[in-house]
């Protein structure tokens, strides 16, 4: 009965598993702690940027822009679709290919020119399974995405609205709830939605100073000029920003779960394991006893 | 009225300052603009170029490039993209940079925008090095 000897190697090959999935838990854990307070930051910026559009907005200045004009008819879009470079995240990156895959379908019916871009291994391979191939894929974008790289993506994104070549722009991603909840979600970052919406009565309650007391350099019209392009650039790179949270999260969760999961199969192979041996023992024992008994006759 | 400012520079990535300060000096978009305890409220379009921060315990420079500023009961917030300590500038690098730039081709009108704002992004950051560099002497 060699069965034991067999229990032995599945059981050194699950605490291999084992080690190899808590340390990936530990890493994760520590770019998650990163990626969070990178997150922390840029909101700190979205924040300031939203405040100064109140403000311009109480200036009295009519926020309008032709980043937020809304093109029709809508001929080509892009779908941006964030992923991750890596796998091993649970649902992480399935959650996100669900929803860009089935918004993908509803934009080839619904405009003539619908282009796809995509972020990251998992996602680049996942349509290509499906048969799509997307018109631009990166891999460059890792857990921490510097700005830098974003803004080169923002501004020709801009540039390409600007000049009517591109009349929608969505993007698939997995936002940032909270510790407990991140959600796949499709959202619409060109045209540009309302800047100030909640901003503005939230100001108005905290310090109801009288309105139009700033001064503007060189004019409130200039400033919103550079404001609404810095906005969007900064509401894309958020959704990086979520997203690289996000996975980290993910990883987390599901090698947590992997490292459990080995260590009660660890335990339950060690009691099947002492079992098989101590039948073995018992077999040879009794082969042992039989001969002795066989001899003494 | 308080003598001292609030100081604060924020970049998407992170908040490079927040500090008191006794004036800053901040790069417009048109020319260099002084703030002091007690300025008027402003909100002003940066261009790139040296910001200074004068306080107590010494003078700060940074290079920032473009973005805002706000002024608003002596607390001057800056959101750039890029704001980079003066020390951590290397001149060497930035020249190489700036040669770099002004060799690369370019054929049509953005093209010739887009090298010439390369040009003065680094035309600026060497410039703010090397004034760091005389103020430490």
């Amino acid at each position: 009965m060699a069965k034991a000897r067999t229990l032995d190697k599945r059981r050194k090959a699950i605490r291999n598993i084992h080690k190899i999935t808590r340390t990936m838990e530990l890493i994760s854990r520590a770019n998650f702690s990163r990626a969070m307070a990178r997150a922390v930051s840029a909101t700190a910026y979205t924040k300031r940027i939203t405040a100064l559009v109140g403000h311009l907005a109480r200036s009295g200045l009519n926020v309008t822009h032709p980043l937020m004009q809304p093109h029709e008819p809508v001929r080509s879009g892009v779908l941006l679709v964030l992923t991750s470079n890596r796998g091993l995240c649970g649902g992480y990156n399935a959650a996100v290919f669900r929803l860009a895959a089935s918004r993908w379908n509803a934009m080839v019916e619904e405009m003539p020119g619908p282009c796809l871009e995509v972020v990251g291994k998992r996602g680049i391979s996942a349509f290509r399974f499906r048969g799509v191939q997307p018109r631009q894929s990166f891999t460059h974008f890792n857990d921490k995405p510097a700005f830098a790289e974003v803004e080169v993506l923002a501004n020709r994104y801009q540039e390409e609205y600007l000049a009517g070549r591109l009349d929608r722009l969505e993007i698939a991603y997995t936002r940032f709830e909270s510790l407990s909840r991140q959600v796949a979600v499709v959202e619409t970052l060109l045209p540009l939605g309302a800047l100030v919406s909640e901003e503005v009565g939230g100001n108005d309650a905290n310090h109801g100073a009288s309105p139009a007391a700033y001064e503007f350099f060189p004019s409130p019209e200039a400033i919103l000029e550079e404001v609404v392009p810095t906005s969007f650039k900064i509401k894309l790179f958020k959704c990086f920003l979520d997203a690289a949270v996000s996975e980290q999260i993910a990883r987390m969760t599901a090698m947590k779960a992997a490292t459990e999961n080995a260590e009660a199969m660890i335990e339950a192979l060690t009691m099947t394991y002492n079992r098989a041996r101590q039948g073995q023992i018992t077999s040879e024992m009794l082969e042992v006893l039989g001969g002795a008994e066989a001899l003494n006759e | 009225m308080t003598s001292q400012i609030q100081c604060l520079i924020v970049t998407p990535e992170k908040t490079v300052v927040d500090q008191r300060a006794d004036f800053a000096a901040l790069p417009l978009y048109d020319g260099e603009l002084g703030v002091a305890p007690g300025h008027t409220p402003m909100i002003g379009r940066l261009g790139s170029g040296e910001l200074r921060i004068r306080a107590a315990e010494g003078t700060r420079r940074f290079y920032v490039e473009g973005g805002f500023v706000e002024v608003l009961d002596n607390v001057v917030t800056v959101l750039t993209s890029r704001a980079l300590p003066a020390e951590e500038i290397n001149p060497d690098v930035v020249a190489e940079q700036l040669r770099a730039a002004r060799s690369r081709p370019a054929r049509s009108d953005e093209e010739f925008a887009e090298r010439d704002r390369l040009a003065a992004q680094y035309r600026a950051q060497a410039r703010v090095a090397r004034r760091a560099q005389q103020a430490a002497r």
